[in-house]
């Protein structure tokens, strides 16, 4: 009886101790102890949504050589993918939040996680050993601002979109300029020498694209060229509509219809090749990715892009991208943030970032042979200090999608600059005060 | 199904009792028995139907008329905020402009649709070689997804290798930048529905067709009655009922038309091409006001049974 009391005390105290022992284990998990130690000891399943690595060649990367590499470093972590593109990752994100099945580690783009992260969906990676202080030595401080969130880091970028302007040198010459614009009057000279129009008046060649590009980064990357900032520096108004914004828009509603340097619907933001890479544009603001198109279509052109930082009261460079977050209701923490880690480090990050002629976002890679080889990311990554970024307020989303309609019922000429700005901001600002 | 309609009711079946020979009373219990188990399997067949629509439809319409009183976001609870969501759209101009391009393309592409879909259908019923293939061709918009439809239409309006500006350019037209320029863009929009649209519409009315009694046609050319006059004298009257039947649900479609504008124009340019259920889709899934979307919804339902009763009202009086 005594023997069988002793038998079942040691045996309900080893239960205890397994259990303590697993509790502890779990403990630590969740505080991030193992995240960045690697091995073994990270375990689980986590879902990945992504924006990036579209297309059977992103999934080719990811699927193939990123996650065995992955796994080779933490076997016991099981990905599932979901693909989406930037058009449709906000209707994931809302539908996922509201079935509350969030995906343990989500990529999201520059402006998108100050409102997730407000809103409670986004881990603090802050509390989890990613501080601004680890990062400002690997990026940027702009960059790393973007994915900060109330002082702490809720995002680790990926890769960088930039906009700024390219002109074709072969084209410029033969109008007698020997370098591209360095002021927004040289710009508008320029543009108006380098526009070619038919004897019936059709356009075959504007001397400055602006319609190639999404309304709204066009418009922001003259706001910062203008000297202007999307909001104020609490981030508790719009600032858009100031003289700077104002100016901005004036000067390219101006381009249209005072100097006739490009006509309305003479290109768009899906046109099939860029009217650079075809010839129909001298000059033009644009995507970094650029470069990798006219390695494809037209590699003899590669020698004649020359970037420009387009000046005006400052120099006016955009610059978006994709950032890696973590759910903050993730089951598996630290597998998830073995993910996040991964897929931002150097490795992964310039493969990801080469797939789709994107700027890396962290410094080191500036010698990598990629950004080496590739003028207009060596360009974007030289001149990331003077570039600066959209988004800040939580409610940018809202209004993000605001500014494309407001630009282009100014460019129609639908209403004043200074009308369709103020609307927008009046719009902005019952959205951030809601 | 008769036996259900026929069991009587608890009044009648007390004063049938009494009416009843008391040999005969004993075989009344063993039918009631009979059909309550008749009434049981038909509620039992049913109930999938009935769990169905009450959770996929019944419970979201009533959470809708719920949320569009509440500011929700997804991220946290819905607040009641009354109708302030209502108020708020009566002042919305984008919402308002969504409203009106809805109208607009439910003016034109309903009736120009049917009409074009009618004359179709009466050229396909009548006895032609490879009179099916014609019908699988007008048809095949109709199963072909929007969005692959929606991107054929962009090649065909681009400004600069578009078919139609290429075509245009023939006959020494200047070509147009079609859903660039405001003028433009709902009319291109407009266009994509009212082709997309005679396919289904030609299908029900080449069913109506058929049921048409030929002696009419027969009578009337033995007095002597052109083609045109027999369209316009027995087709079209006979076609009356399928008429409204496409009218209704070719409006109802209208307005719940979302695909093409979010593949060829996005709502643009300067919200030109913006409908209600694009406005939908942009409060929902853009700004995260699921309230405002609610509300939205609502109006859109209210606009769509005002128009399914008026169509009903007219259908009615014209079967009277």
């Amino acid at each position: 009886m005594s023997t069988r009391t002793t038998r079942g005390k040691t045996a309900a105290m080893s239960i205890a101790a397994a259990l303590a022992l697993t509790l502890t284990a779990c403990a630590s998990d969740s505080q991030g102890a193992t995240t960045t130690t690697g091995g073994g000891e990270v375990s689980g399943e986590v879902a990945l949504l992504t924006p990036i690595y579209e297309g059977t060649e992103g999934q080719r990367l990811l699927e193939d050589e990123l996650l065995p590499q992955f796994y080779e470093k933490y076997p016991d972590v099981k990905v599932t993918v979901d693909y989406t593109t930037y058009n449709k990752l906000n209707e994931k994100l809302t539908t996922s939040v509201a079935s509350g099945l969030i995906p343990d580690v989500m990529m999201m783009g520059v402006g998108w996680v100050e409102g997730f992260a407000e809103r409670g969906v986004l881990a603090d990676l802050s509390e989890r050993g990613i501080t601004p202080e680890s990062l400002e030595g690997d990026y940027s401080d702009e960059i790393v601002r973007a994915g900060m969130w109330d002082g702490d880091v809720y995002a680790v970028p990926i890769m960088l979109d930039t906009r700024f302007g390219v002109a074709r040198m072969d084209l410029l010459r033969e109008a007698g300029y020997d370098a591209p614009p360095t002021s927004w009057d040289e710009l508008l000279e320029m543009s108006e020498a380098l526009t070619i129009r038919a004897a019936d008046g059709t356009l075959e060649r504007t001397g400055f694209d602006i319609l190639s590009l999404d309304p709204r980064q066009m418009f922001e990357t003259m706001l910062f060229s203008a000297g202007g900032d999307l909001f104020t520096e609490d981030l508790s108004a719009p600032a858009f509509n100031s003289e700077a914004g104002v100016d901005a828009l004036q000067f390219v509603v101006d381009l249209v219809h005072e100097s006739k340097v490009e006509d309305i619907g003479f290109s768009s933001a899906n046109a099939d090749v860029n009217p650079l890479i075809s010839g129909r544009a001298a000059m033009a603001i644009t995507h970094n990715s650029l470069w990798t198109q006219t390695e494809e279509a037209a590699p003899e052109l590669l020698d004649q892009l020359e970037p420009f930082v387009i000046q005006g009261e400052a120099p006016g460079m955009f610059f978006g991208g994709t950032l890696a977050t973590m759910a903050k209701s993730s089951k598996n923490p630290a597998a998830a943030q073995a993910l996040l880690e991964f897929l931002a480090s150097p490795g992964p990050a310039l493969a990801a970032n080469e797939q789709r002629g994107n700027v890396p976002a962290l410094t080191e890679l500036l010698d990598s042979d990629y950004v080496k080889g590739n003028r207009l990311v060596q360009f974007a990554m030289e001149n990331l200090d003077s570039a600066k970024r959209e988004g800040g307020p939580s409610q940018w989303l809202e209004i993000r999608a605001e500014i494309k309609p407001a630009v282009e019922a100014a460019l129609l000429r639908q209403k004043t600059p200074q009308e369709a700005l103020d609307d927008l901001a009046a719009t902005a600002k019952t959205a951030m005060d809601r | 199904m008769t036996d259900l309609r026929a069991a009587p009711s608890n009044a009648s079946r007390t004063s049938d009792r009494a009416a009843v020979p008391r040999a005969l009373r004993s075989a009344a219990p063993r039918q009631s028995r009979s059909g309550r188990k008749m009434r049981r399997a038909g509620w039992l067949m049913v109930a999938p139907s009935i769990a169905h629509i009450g959770l996929w439809t019944a419970i979201p319409v009533i959470a809708t008329f719920a949320l569009s009183l509440t500011d929700y976001n997804v991220f946290s609870a819905p607040r009641w905020i009354g109708l302030e969501n209502y108020v708020e759209i009566w002042g919305d101009p984008t919402f308002r402009k969504a409203t009106w391009n809805t109208v607009v393309y439910t003016f034109w592409t309903v009736p120009v649709s049917m009409a074009i879909a009618v004359v179709i259908a009466v050229a396909l019923n009548q006895k032609l070689k490879l009179q099916n293939w014609y019908r699988a061709a007008f048809f095949l918009p109709q199963v072909t997804a929007t969005v692959a439809i929606a991107m054929v239409w962009l090649w065909i309006y681009n400004p600069q290798q578009g078919l139609l500006n290429a075509a245009l350019a023939v006959v020494g037209i200047p070509g147009q930048a079609w859903l660039a320029d405001p003028d433009w863009a709902l009319w291109g929009v407009i266009l994509v529905g009212v082709w997309q649209g005679i396919g289904i519409k030609m299908l029900i009315y080449i069913a109506a067709l058929q049921n048409i009694d030929e002696s009419l046609y027969e009578a009337a050319s033995i007095d002597g009655a052109s083609a045109v006059r027999k369209f316009f004298s027995i087709t079209l009257p006979m076609l009356k009922p399928a008429t409204f039947f496409v009218f209704v649900i070719s409006i109802i479609g209208a307005f719940q038309v979302f695909d093409q504008v979010y593949v060829l124009t996005d709502g643009g340019p300067a919200n030109s091409t913006t409908m209600m259920t694009y406005e939908v889709y942009r409060s929902a899934f853009q700004n995260f006001r699921m309230g405002m979307a609610s509300a939205q919804s609502v109006l859109l339902f209210a606009f769509l049974l005002v128009v399914t009763l008026v169509s009903r009202r007219a259908t009615r009086s014209d079967a009277e």
